[in-house]
């Protein structure tokens, strides 16, 4: 086995017993870069020099009995709208083809004084838009498992390079699925974290009230690792969640007796295929095996939340991408007659489709004489969303569903329609809406393909859902192996 | 409730220059979004009003160190005397 395919948690090992250097890991990593980025494109900056830097660095302290940090030595990759100091920072978009930060994101700084090796930037549908990276203006990464198809989106590029081996780790960004969707078409492990418990400062923003930085990994275990050097209170967001946080990694026991599991009607409908279906519930049977309990549940108004979704979403897109005017930063317009010109031909010439068509929907909405029909009531919906997972809460304690209403489909395939790729999105959405925590993990394949089923629980019940995630993983998981290319 | 979506006035609002062969399929695609958005059912407002006492804490009035002017215009298309150029704004 090469030292790219083990997992954070047996690397960890491996460098304190000193069968593996930093830099060997390193080394590692990039030459399977080298040999598999060709055909996957998960990446549009790659930062190898700094990264030996760095993990010369690791060495050195390990050498001296220095305590190097919860992540030293490990490489993490970072998906490139979370802001990196001296390095291109481009959120996939050409308005920001020449944007480099001036600051560290608040998880940079984190992950930096944890030890962690930046093998370099991810590649992203534009501002985080899309459910299949193929919204980027630098390139269309490729599933690891069928390089014909996609890798899910927004955070394709995360999903891809952990699958591939081509990042021990990887961060991405969850603003309505943009983690768990390519996690499930990736068959990786992804974390969408209660909203406030990650620091947003940094993170370039596309909606404020649902964006949350999360973990990729090849296991549950590395997930939960990531979490914990990325996770707590910042006052430098004043959305952050001040409150006392724990680490999970550490005391995932998968002991999941008498959990009660909430499984709801209405994420096993027509939408959803049936195979899936299937391949989802039969995980939840195993952890019946386990010990746990299955509750038939319902969560009345799922079929709203996409509609929701897309309003409130859109609406705060229209306002955070306001900033994009080529004046401060990123691409200006050469040819221009005024001011307004300036702003007009700069965001058209340096936006793609999908943010404008996304920007001009939230305009709508926001405009005056719509803002009751449609921002509003959407707020009524979230309203209701969030109540009703709370009141399924009550029953029980946690819910299971599938990730993705399907699996990874062709490149092209759905690009120019966009309700069909809202659509990849039904499962994934309602858990942004209701701001809580969820976790997708390989439960399976169907023709090759990855299936994921999705964990949600109440506000702050990671350690929860990662350790059902846990118990499953040590009962049926084959599924933390690097895809073979 | 008006079904027609004024593109070009929108783009206005957004600062979008939209060409004129996009705004038929830029209706399409707003119009096909807006029907899935009206089956939206009306809800009840029972939103809890924002309570005073449990408002977020400010931070002290102090003043720090900011970032040095030079890396904050590093990015600018074009600078000139410490400052940014833009077209013309005040005649």
């Amino acid at each position: 086995m090469e030292l790219y395919e083990y997992s954070a948690l047996e690397l960890q090992k491996l460098l304190k017993a000193k069968k593996c250097s930093a830099t060997e890991l390193t080394q590692s990593v990039f030459a399977r870069i080298d040999t598999v980025e060709p055909k996957l494109e998960a990446y549009i900056t790659l930062t190898k020099d700094n990264a030996l830097k760095q993990a010369a660095k690791i060495d050195d302290k390990f050498s001296k009995g220095e305590n190097a940090g919860a992540l030293a030595g490990i490489p993490i990759g970072i998906k490139d709208n979370i802001c990196t100091d001296g390095v291109l920072t481009t959120c996939g978009s050409k308005i920001l083809y020449n944007f480099v930060p001036p600051y560290d994101a608040t998880v940079i700084e984190k992950l930096k004084a944890a030890g962690a090796v930046f093998t370099g930037k991810l590649n992203m549908d534009e501002f985080a838009m899309g459910s299949s990276c193929e919204n980027s203006y630098y390139k269309k990464t490729h599933n690891p498992h069928d390089i014909l198809r996609v890798p899910g989106g927004s955070s394709g590029g995360s999903a891809a390079a952990v699958a591939a081996g081509e990042a021990v780790l990887a961060l991405g960004s969850d603003t309505g699925g943009s983690i768990r969707q390519p996690a499930a078409l990736c068959g990786v492990v992804g974390l969408k974290p209660t909203y406030s418990t990650v620091s947003r400062y940094g993170l370039v923003a596309f909606a404020s009230s649902l964006d949350q930085i999360g973990s990729f990994g090849r296991t549950v275990g590395d997930a939960a690792l990531l979490y914990d050097a990325i996770k707590g209170y910042d006052s430098l967001d004043a959305t952050s969640a001040a409150r006392e946080y724990f680490n999970i990694a550490d005391k995932l026991d998968g002991n999941v007796k008498g959990l009660k599991i909430g499984i709801p009607a209405e994420y096993f409908g027509e939408g959803v295929d049936s195979e899936i279906k299937l391949m989802v519930l039969k995980a939840a049977k195993e952890l019946e095996n386990l010990g746990a309990q299955l509750i038939n549940i319902s969560l009345p108004s799922t079929d709203y939340a996409l509609s929701a979704y897309y309003i409130i979403a859109c609406a705060e897109a229209s306002s955070n991408l306001a900033r994009f005017d080529g004046v401060k930063y990123g691409y200006r317009a050469e040819n221009y007659e005024n001011l307004v010109d300036m702003y007009e031909r700069s965001r058209s010439e340096g936006f793609g489709t999908e943010v404008k068509r996304r920007i001009m929907l939230g305009t709508f909405v926001l405009s005056s004489g719509y803002y009751d029909a449609y921002y509003k009531k959407a707020k009524l919906t979230q309203n209701r969303i969030a109540a009703e997972f709370t009141a399924a809460f009550k029953e029980c304690d946690i819910i299971l569903t599938p990730t993705s209403p399907v699996t990874a489909f062709k490149i092209g395939d759905r690009f120019d329609d966009p309700l069909a790729m809202y659509a990849a999105d039904i499962c994934t959405v309602p858990v942004n809406i209701a701001g809580l925590p969820a976790v997708s993990l390989p439960c399976g394949k169907l023709s090759g393909l990855p299936v994921g089923m999705q964990l949600i629980g109440s506000k702050f019940s990671e350690q929860t859902i990662l350790n059902a995630g846990f118990a499953y993983e040590r009962s049926c998981g084959e599924y933390g192996n690097v895809a073979k290319i | 409730m008006e079904k027609e979506i004024n593109i070009r006035r929108i783009a206005k609002l957004a600062r979008l220059h939209v060409e004129e062969d996009e705004i038929e399929r830029f209706e399409r695609d707003m119009g096909a979004v807006v029907s899935m958005v009206e089956k939206l059912p009306d809800f009840e407002d029972n939103r809890i009003p924002l309570d005073e006492k449990d408002a977020m804490p400010f931070r002290e009035d102090e003043v720090k160190p900011s970032m040095e002017r030079a890396r904050v215009l590093q990015n600018a298309p074009k600078t000139e005397a410490g400052c940014i150029v833009v077209p013309k704004i005040v005649e």
